[in-house]
Parts: C-alpha cells; structure tokens; sequence
C-alpha cells in the first residue's frame, strides 16, 4: 500500500470519527476529534523567501523612520535656532513694532467690543422682561392643574396602549 | 539568542532593535499567519501578501504590545483586522467563491470515486472536502473553528481576539461543528454513523 493510500484512509478514519462522536452529541469528544481531525490537514506554506521578505520590509520601515524622526529634528532645531537668531538680532524692531501693532488693535477693537457687549446685553434683558411677563400670564393655578391633568391622561393613554399592543404581540407568538 | 525564549520576550528583544528576535517571530508565525488568512481569501498569493502587511504592522505596532497579553492573541487580532478591512474594500465575487465551492465537492467527488494515488497525491481528499464545507458555514463560524482547530488557540483567547465572550466561542464551536458535519454527511461522508 503506498503512503497516500495509507493516509488517505487515515483522514477518512478521522472524519468519521469525529462525525460519530458529533453524532452522539458528546460534545468535548466531538471538540478534541475536530481538532485531531485538523492536524491531518495539509498546511499552506508560504514561499521560502517569506521570512526574509518580512525582515526586510520591517527593517525598510525602520531605516525610513529612523530619517524621517532625524530629519524632523533637524528641521526643528534649525527652526529654533534660526527664531532665536532672528529674535537675538532684530528684537529692538521687533518690540516696537509688537507694540505699536498691539496699541493700534486694541485701541480700536476695545470700544468696538464694549458697544457691542452693551447692545447684547441690553437685548438679552428686554428677553427675559418679556419671558417673565409671559410666564406670569400662563402660570395661574388652574392652569398648571389642567396642563398636570392633559400630561397624566396622555400617559395613561400611552400605557393602555402598550399594553395592548404588548397582548397582540404575546398572542401572535401564541399562534 | 536562546532557543527558548518566548514569543513576549522576542517581541520585547525586536522592539529594541534586535533584527534576530523579529525573524524568529516571523519564523514562528509565518505559517500560521498565511493559513489562517488562506481560510478567508482562499488565493494563496493574496494571503501571503495581507501576511506581509500583517507582520509589518505587528513591527510598527510592537509598542503597544502588551506583554501580559499572549503574542498570539495579539498577532492574530492584527491579522483578522487586515484580512477583514482587505475583504471589506475587495469584496470577492459571490460567484467566484462558489465556483470554488463547486469545485472543490467535484474534486473530491472524483478523487474518492477514482481513488487514484497520483490525484490523491496532487491534492488531499480530506483537505477539499473539509475546505469545501469551511467555504459553506457562516463567517464568524469559519473564524472560530478557524482559531480554534487550525491554529490551536483556546477559547478564551479566540474570546480575545474576536472581542466576545467566551460563552459565544462555545455556542459558535458547537454550531459549527453541527453545520459542518451536517454538509460532510450531506456529501455522503457519514458512512458509519
């Protein structure tokens, strides 16, 4: 009997083992035959140059990183060194200028601010004068008595109709 | 470096720099890695290829290891990921998937009727029918039975991985090995039972 054969009786030997033990609905006979049954399983094996690729790729990866955290370090530290050149060189310009563009905005943005601030303000009160006013009217205690009263009906209404439509359900699964 | 060491010492060793340590890793899980994509793309091609990209984001990611976790666990979650996002943007035709299915019943249907030993040799009989009727079952059965059978993982690390509890691992095993057996018998392969 040549090897194939011999094994090829084998994988039927071990399917219908596990299909019997499957059968008799035993279950962690059945689990420990399924994974026997596996192992006769022929592997996919990758191509031989497989691990050396993935070396490879993981170790490109790594080199291109490596430069880009370098050159990335290299642009900040010519970044820093070129404000702190530029800072060291023409900060006498530099403040004045900061200065004055600073007095010029705020000299003009400040009152602008407050009138806008004041208008806002002055509408937001008017507002609340007016929600206050409606407010007063509609809350008498008649009213808050029928609008509880609306609410409570609403309610029972919406739990009788759960209710019922809970039953229709509980009967069609019933037939 | 020393035969022994285990998968979480290797990827601390490979985070270090160690080029040796990351080969071992990929020595280890090569196989396992292409096989287990294999059972979902059924292209061996394009499964060594999302194994590649597997072990390259593994390497990218060894950082977040964490080490009290089982590398395996881990490994296979990324893997998952990368096989799930492939089929999700590359939906493989429904057509084409059956076509294999077809093909797989028919080649087993004629190896077992010819019993040939060069056919037999060419392609194992047990490993088409048995593909076949993986081919058949649901995806997240094919997943679980996949872990659990293939690649020998217990059920609280498939819990793991899938992100399920491990009483769902159950149910789904015992489901699958029903479905699968039920299409193995449908096949004509129950002879004794």
């Amino acid at each position: 009997m040549s090897r194939t054969i011999r094994d090829r009786n084998m994988d039927r030997k071990q399917l219908e083992q596990w299909l019997a033990e499957e059968a008799s609905g035993r279950d962690e006979a059945a689990d420990a035959a399924c994974a026997h049954l596996f192992t006769a399983l022929p592997k996919v094996d990758p191509n031989p140059a497989f691990v050396e690729q993935a070396v490879t790729a993981a170790l490109r990866w790594r080199t291109r990183r490596r430069r880009l955290v370098a050159c990335a370090w290299a642009a900040t530290i010519l970044l820093v060194a070129v404000g702190v050149a530029l800072v060291f060189l023409g900060a006498p310009r530099i403040a004045t200028s900061v200065i004055k563009g600073f007095a010029f905005v705020s000299g003009r943005a400040v009152p602008w601010l407050l009138a806008y601030t004041t208008v806002a303000m002055s509408w937001w009160l008017t507002l609340g004068h007016v929600g206050g006013v409606i407010a007063s009217a509609l809350i008498t205690p008649g009213r808050v008595v029928a609008v509880v009263g609306v609410e409570l009906f609403g309610l029972l209404a919406f739990y009788a109709l759960q209710r019922i439509a809970g039953a229709e359900r509980l009967g069609d699964a019933q037939v | 470096m020393s035969v022994a060491q285990s998968d979480a010492e290797l990827a601390k060793d490979a985070l270090g720099g160690s080029e040796a340590a990351y080969r071992e890793l990929v020595t280890r899980y090569a196989t396992p890695a292409v096989n287990f994509i294999h059972r979902f793309t059924r292209d061996r091609a394009l499964a060594e290829d999302l194994a590649q990209e597997g072990f390259l984001r593994v390497y990218q990611r060894l950082k977040t290891y964490d080490a009290e976790r089982k590398f395996s666990s881990w490994f296979f979650q990324v893997l998952r990921n990368i096989t799930i996002d492939y089929l999700r943007v590359n939906r493989l035709p429904t057509s084409s998937l059956d076509a294999l299915e077809e093909e797989g019943h028919r080649a087993a249907v004629i190896d077992r009727e010819s019993a040939s030993p060069e056919q037999a040799a060419e392609q194992s009989e047990l490993a088409v029918v048995m593909s076949a009727a993986l081919a058949k079952i649901r995806p997240e059965y094919r997943e679980v039975v996949v872990l659990r059978y293939q690649e020998g993982l217990t059920q609280p690390e498939i819990a793991e991985i899938l992100g399920m509890p491990s009483g769902t691992v159950k149910t789904y095993l015992h489901r699958a090995r029903k479905e699968l057996a039920e299409i193995l018998s449908e096949s004509g392969w129950n002879t004794n039972v």
